[in-house]
């Protein structure tokens, strides 16, 4: 059992809500996803490859008969799953930092949230409603979102490169090579392990 | 906040003597009850945060402990068990969390810091030598006369003299001294550029709780401390690191990458550390080193990277943009007002200046001293994220050109531009400059807590 | 759609695991255990069937009791969660799992009620979509291409920062030649392998954090 695989971490949280509040965290969900510069600072943040959000609401469990017993609930549920990078603590302390109202404004809907700032009371209660996951895979875990990103940048610039390169003479072809470098220089930082913590 | 009330904070947490000379003693404690009536006899010597109306006085004293020096003097086990666990730890422990692997694994360290030798550290710094040999000498006294502790090692540091006087220079040639942060309430002539960036370009000065215990933190709250609180108050942590230089092999590559980079030696030089060897910041003055911003408090650290985006100026990868981004991760620099850490540090050995012939194996390098109210969350940060890794400024692996530890295969990258004064240009194969001899985490009381570890009455609840 | 974000799909099924006392271990752990000795490299399932980015399985186990005044209530089951960032479609990816990789799947979800086996694909795709949960919110803005293309372009930095490093000085005639041979040789390289941590480093910067 980890939450890690190499450079990334797969965070699952589960809170309880009262029904009559569900509708407004899918009105909130629904506004976010449509309206895209909502999502700015999360895209900024940058070290995030995968985050979702799954609202239960309490009799949408899955149930296939076969002699499954059926939920009985009072609480809606929301499920939480990330796929980070960086350290726990280093991502929870970039969100509370930063993204304070936007944390809020998703679980303030949650039993007994108590806030996004200050960070260590917001930590308890993640620590609390945080649950470990079993079984992780990436198919890049040496690289971060950040690393995918500029590795995306160095592919295309090569690619344009490489359609003319045949056909200029070694004096224009210098100069388009230093375009090229120019376009990939901050992009051309090395892949490998993850830094060790903990 | 509460009026900060300096008589009771350990001077050398409030400010950077600039004394010239200094000598760290590391203490061992064999008898509890004999090293506390010890520190007793050392308090009334001890420097606090009181300003030197007068001028400043011929030496100062200030003392620090180890979680296991603390175990030694019989603190009750709730308040052991209450420091941050990486203190409790000790820095040999946190090895594979700071990368001292390689080079600077603890297996090469010197033997006092290998064994767990260290349960305290005596910092004096003073103005001339004789004054420094005069209170050692005292200090020696005590110690002897008292019983109870012996010395188990000793470190001489000093402001490398150019012209018959102390500069901030090191051993690499760098003007150093800039970028401790500025913190409300601690006196200090605030400079633009040192505390926290504001979304209208101004700069202000840090919450105090990330520097001492007991105050509000730039995260709203008392930052994480060991109880009881009079123990915790007034107090920081701090990290001993030290750091061998290989200024041969620095200087050689420094020469060879020259030959091929056509902006010149020493703007190269500038572009490793994001200033030119004089101190001048490359953001300010990107093309020659410039005195009078130097030599201008207000003007010498006020600048950010918002225009730099492309590291044209000052790489991306350049030390001082490692560890102090500024602006570069957007969000106004919220993100790094939590990762500042406050140098008190000397070099150590014999300078040698430029041209002259130098030796990797001669004793030299720097004491790095940092202050701060958290180790795991500001020091242990920066040096794991931001120096030994590069993913926050979307440099992947990638570690810091001067002090990662490279083991030869580390590689930097000058970005430039379509000019042959400012080129891109690609450091490879990086030899480790420096190398870790050895050091540990320590923790500095108050005054007042100093006291209560001397009377035996640190209660935890 | 909220499942999808760019070619990304967000794929999250909760699976019922079986309830039955007389079985020992009880079925989530004897899923935990095959788990926990299943690789999470190359060797992974995931590696060999196509078209997975990252991917997780999660036994839950319970609700959590947040403390008074909220109320203390659990599920009668324990739920097998797969939360997966695939490539294109759902039923696509669906039907490469059940071709490529069937065994894992049945030793999975064999202690999942109601499970048909992967052997009858139609079976297994509708099963899947009966345990599937709409993603509310899914946020996958930062990665738009497919997994063989990021794989693709991570070997390509790599190579392009060697290439750019060791190029410095040259002149424009042995740049370009040079250029166009390297240009060829990277075509002509298979593709990393997904799951694979790349080139051994004898410098260990980690491995794990926290």
């Amino acid at each position: 059992m980890s939450n890690i695989n190499g450079k990334v971490y797969a965070m699952n949280a589960v809170t309880p809500m009262k029904t009559w509040k569900t509708w407004i965290l899918r009105t909130i969900f629904f506004v976010l996803g449509h309206v895209k510069p909502l999502q700015n600072d999360l895209i900024d943040l940058s070290f995030i490859e995968f985050a979702r959000w799954v609202i239960v609401p309490r009799n949408a469990f899955p149930f296939l008969r076969s002699g499954q017993v059926q939920e009985d609930l009072k609480y809606d549920y929301l499920l939480f799953f990330s796929n980070f990078n960086g350290t726990w603590n280093q991502y929870i302390d970039a969100f509370s930092a930063v993204l304070s109202k936007g944390l809020n404004l998703i679980w303030r809907w949650s039993e007994k949230f108590p806030g996004s700032v200050p960070v260590t009371i917001f930590k308890e209660y993640i620590a609390r409603v945080q649950f470990d996951t079993d079984y992780y895979y990436t198919a890049y875990p040496n690289a971060t979102a950040n690393d995918v990103n500029s590795a995306h940048i160095v592919q295309a610039s090569l690619d344009s490169l490489s359609l003319d390169a045949g056909k200029y003479t070694p004096e224009q072809f210098a100069v388009a090579y230093l375009r090229f470098v120019l376009q990939v220089q901050t992009h051309l930082g090395e892949t490998g392990e993850a830094p060790i913590a903990g | 906040m509460s009026k900060l009330n300096e008589t009771d904070v350990q001077g050398f947490v409030l400010r950077g003597y600039n004394l010239p000379v200094a000598r760290y003693l590391f203490l061992h404690f064999e008898d509890a009850q004999r090293t506390r009536k010890l520190i007793g006899r050392l308090l009334p010597e001890v420097t606090t945060g009181q300003r030197w109306d007068g001028g400043k006085p011929d030496s100062t004293v200030n003392i620090a402990f180890t979680h296991r020096g603390l175990q030694h003097l019989d603190l009750p086990d709730v308040t052991l068990l209450s420091f941050p666990v990486e203190f409790q730890h000790g820095m040999k422990h946190r090895a594979g969390i700071l990368g001292d692997c390689g080079v600077n694994s603890p297996d090469h360290w010197e033997k006092v810091w290998r064994e767990d030798r260290v349960h305290a550290w005596i910092g004096v710094n003073g103005q001339t030598t004789e004054a420094l040999e005069a209170c050692c000498a005292n200090i020696q006294s005590l110690i002897e006369e008292a019983g109870g502790a012996t010395i188990v090692d000793t470190q001489d540091a000093a402001a490398v003299v150019k012209n018959g006087k102390p500069t901030t220079s090191e051993h690499f040639g760098y003007t150093d001294g800039f970028g401790n942060p500025d913190f409300i309430g601690i006196e200090r002539s605030t400079q633009p550029g040192q505390g926290k960036l504001l979304p209208n370009g101004t700069w202000a000065p840090l919450a105090t709780g990330e520097l001492l215990l007991g105050y509000a933190d730039e995260a709203g709250e008392l930052p994480v401390a060991p109880i009881p609180h009079l123990l915790a108050s007034n107090g920081t942590f701090m990290v001993y690191r030290k750091m061998h230089q290989n200024v041969a092999t620095f200087r050689a590559y420094l020469d060879r990458q020259a030959e091929l980079y056509t902006g010149g030696k020493e703007k190269l030089a500038a572009k490793f550390i994001g200033r030119w060897r004089d101190g001048t910041p490359l953001e300010l003055s990107p093309d020659k080193p410039d005195p009078s911003i130097v030599q201008d408090p207000n003007r010498s650290t006020d600048f950010t990277y918002g225009g730099d985006g492309e590291g044209t100026r000052c790489p991306i990868g350049a030390h001082i943009r490692r560890v102090h981004p500024r602006d570069a991760f957007g969000f106004n620099g919220q993100l790094i007002n939590r990762r500042r850490i406050t140098r008190r540090g000397l070099p150590y050995g014999r300078f040698v200046p430029e041209g002259e012939p130098v030796s990797d194996t001669e004793e030299r390098g720097i004491i790095f001293m940092a202050l701060n109210a958290s180790l795991s969350r500001q020091f242990e940060f920066v040096q794991q994220q931001w120096v030994q890794y590069g993913n926050d400024s979307h440099l992947g692996n990638d570690k810091d050109m001067l002090i990662g530890n490279h083991g030869g295969r580390g590689r930097f990258v000058v970005q430039g531009e379509a000019s042959v004064t400012n080129p891109p240009f690609v450091c490879s194969g990086l030899p480790d400059f420096v190398e870790l001899r050895g050091g540990d985490y320590f923790f500095l009381p108050s005054i007042t807590a100093l006291g209560m570890i001397v009377m035996g009455l640190v209660d935890p609840r | 759609m909220p499942n999808q974000n760019g070619s990304v799909y967000g794929l999250t099924i909760l699976s019922p695991i079986i309830d039955d006392e007389r079985a020992t271990p009880s079925h989530d752990l004897q899923i935990r255990n095959y788990l926990a000795h299943l690789s999470t490299r190359e060797e992974s399932p995931f590696a060999q069937a196509p078209g997975t980015h990252l991917a997780r399985l999660v036994v839950m186990d319970d609700v959590i009791y947040v403390g008074a005044p909220a109320c203390e209530e659990h599920l009668k089951s324990k739920y097998l969660i797969f939360e997966s960032n695939c490539d294109g479609d759902l039923d696509g990816y669906l039907s490469g799992l059940a071709t490529s990789i069937p065994d894992h799947l049945d030793a999975v979800w064999k202690h999942c009620v109601g499970y048909p086996g992967a052997a009858n694909h139609q079976a297994f795709v509708e099963y899947m979509k009966a345990c599937q949960l709409e993603t509310t919110f899914f946020f996958a803005a930062v990665n738009d291409k497919t997994v063989n293309q990021t794989l693709r372009a991570l070997q390509t930095q790599s190579a392009v920062a060697d290439f750019i490093a060791s190029h410095q000085g040259a002149d424009s005639a042995t740049l370009q030649r040079e250029f166009l041979e390297f240009v060829a040789h990277l075509k002509a390289l298979p593709p990393p392998r997904p799951g694979s941590m790349g080139p051994h480093r004898d410098i260990k910067t980690g491995g794990r954090n926290e």
